[in-house]
């Protein structure tokens, strides 16, 4: 069964072509977009990149659409470190079958290096473990060193 | 939360309840004068620096030994394991096969937590990097309710004054940290650019905690019930001649506590380098040397404690 693509009247104008299968964000914070972008290609996959877009939540926004793949849990807990808020549909036959914020983890294991450069995980083969403390904007404290960071200032894994 | 097998990593992982536990068996060790040497007979501490500190190594030595237990030693430890490549984890998997408990100093913050999670017996801090060294908390406080047994029961609120590297010095971190738990009052007293960092002044907040800056050391010497002096460092500033000046305005003498209260104790982590006048070693005022004294009792009695032979 398949499903005609859906066309400027029975959806929201779109501002990137529509996708069959796959993923898209949306959300994203306009600066992140690249980042997020790289993040996801660097796994081989198509990707198309929506940049300054309007939006009523946020004024500008950016969105990233991945064909044919879901996200595995480990990407989205990095995508929810480098753009919380962001929102994440599951496309399958050009329909949108689930749509939520990106799961917000309480803690975040090895997805972030420590921003502690005397902090023991950046010098001994352990991996990282940033525990979440505050959001708007997203704090992490690390288990080890106990530091604080905001999100921005850290180095994805 | 029982004391038998636990880590000893970091202050925040202490109750008030537990403070009090450590307080008050350090107390009681410290009453029965006869060494208390059947305590933890055949019982064994490692001591693994990966840094030297005569002094934390040596205390916490001496505490194993009066409780009776025996010491070994990985003084140099940083040149036997790390430089053959050996990890912290691999290290300390090691030791546990024959040590009751591991006393661990290392350069790197976070060392001791990441120690606690592989080993089956009892990790103590004895300082991991710029970040934890809690049995240096616990003999400040044990300290402080000697001094004051009000600072326990919160009859009546002790005014306690910060003074100097509040921003990088962690024994007054941690130590705040630790007193969220009691009535106090705290006055801070740091140059500029070394202030208390926001996360501790909130933390203090969160538990209204009554906190005010005092603009000099004259000023916080007539408030206070205990003066906490820390060390500045020179390589916090950028300036040779800015340190020397700030150096000047943070070191106290025996004249300028000639006003201050009777009661007023003077506390310092040691070693000194400039911040106390040696005149003031003579006065009623000085207790950094007891202080470090506190050190035995407690490192006692948190070695009972993790070990089972004290509750
Ligand atoms: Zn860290």
């Amino acid at each position: 069964m398949t499903t005609d693509p859906p066309t400027a009247t029975n959806t929201k104008v779109r501002q990137v072509e529509a996708i069959v299968h796959g993923t898209v964000i949306d959300h994203i914070p306009g600066h992140m977009t690249l980042k997020v972008a790289n993040l996801l290609a660097r796994e081989n996959d198509q990707v198309s990149i929506g940049m300054n877009l309007r939006s009523a939540r946020m004024g500008r926004k950016g969105l990233v659409k991945i064909s044919g793949r879901e996200l595995d849990e480990r990407t989205l807990s990095r995508l929810a470190l480098i753009a919380p808020g962001a929102t994440v549909s599951i496309i399958r036959d050009y329909q949108v079958i689930h749509k939520s914020t990106v799961p917000m983890p309480k803690t975040f294991e090895d997805i972030a290096r420590c921003a502690n450069p005397n902090c023991v995980t950046n010098h001994e083969k352990w991996s990282s473990r940033l525990d979440v403390i505050g959001h708007e904007p997203l704090h992490v404290r690390c288990f080890y060193c106990e530091r604080s960071f905001a999100a921005s200032e850290l180095t994805l894994v | 939360m029982t004391f038998s097998g636990r880590h000893v990593i970091s202050i925040a992982d202490f109750s008030r309840g537990d403070i009090l536990t450590v307080i008050n068996a350090a107390r009681a060790i410290e009453m029965q004068s006869a060494p208390r040497t059947e305590l933890v007979g055949g019982k064994l501490m490692a001591t693994l620096f990966f840094e030297p500190s005569t002094r934390t190594r040596l205390s916490f030595e001496a505490a194993m030994q009066k409780l009776g237990g025996r010491v070994i030693g990985l003084s140099d430890a940083a040149s036997t394991s790390t430089k053959k490549g050996e990890s912290l984890a691999d290290t300390i998997r090691m030791i546990e096969q024959y040590a009751d408990v591991i006393v661990i100093r290392h350069p790197r913050d976070g060392a001791a937590r990441l120690a606690s999670e592989v080993s089956r017996v009892p990790i103590i801090n004895g300082g991991d990097g710029g970040n934890q060294h809690p049995s240096q908390t616990f003999l400040d406080l044990y300290t402080i309710a000697k001094l004051y047994p009000a600072l326990l029961d919160g009859s009546a609120p002790l005014t306690i004054a910060f003074a100097g590297d509040l921003r990088y010095g962690r024994t007054v971190h941690s130590l705040l940290t630790a007193l969220c738990h009691f009535r106090v009052k705290l006055v801070l007293v740091a140059p500029r650019g070394l202030e208390m960092p926001a996360e501790y002044l909130q933390q203090a907040a969160a538990v209204g905690m009554d906190v005010s800056e005092a603009p000099n050391l004259q000023d916080a010497i007539a408030q206070a019930d205990i003066l906490y002096m820390t060390r500045l460092q020179e390589e916090r500033f950028p300036d040779p001649l800015e340190f020397d000046h700030i150096k000047a305005s943070y070191r106290i003498t025996a004249h300028m506590l000639s006003d201050a209260r009777q009661s007023l104790r003077v506390l310092h982590p040691l070693p000194r380098i400039n911040e106390i006048a040696i005149d003031v070693d003579q006065t009623v005022h000085a207790h950094y040397f007891a202080q470090a004294g506190n050190g035995i009792p407690v490192r006692q009695a948190l070695l009972g404690l993790v070990l089972g032979v004290l509750i």
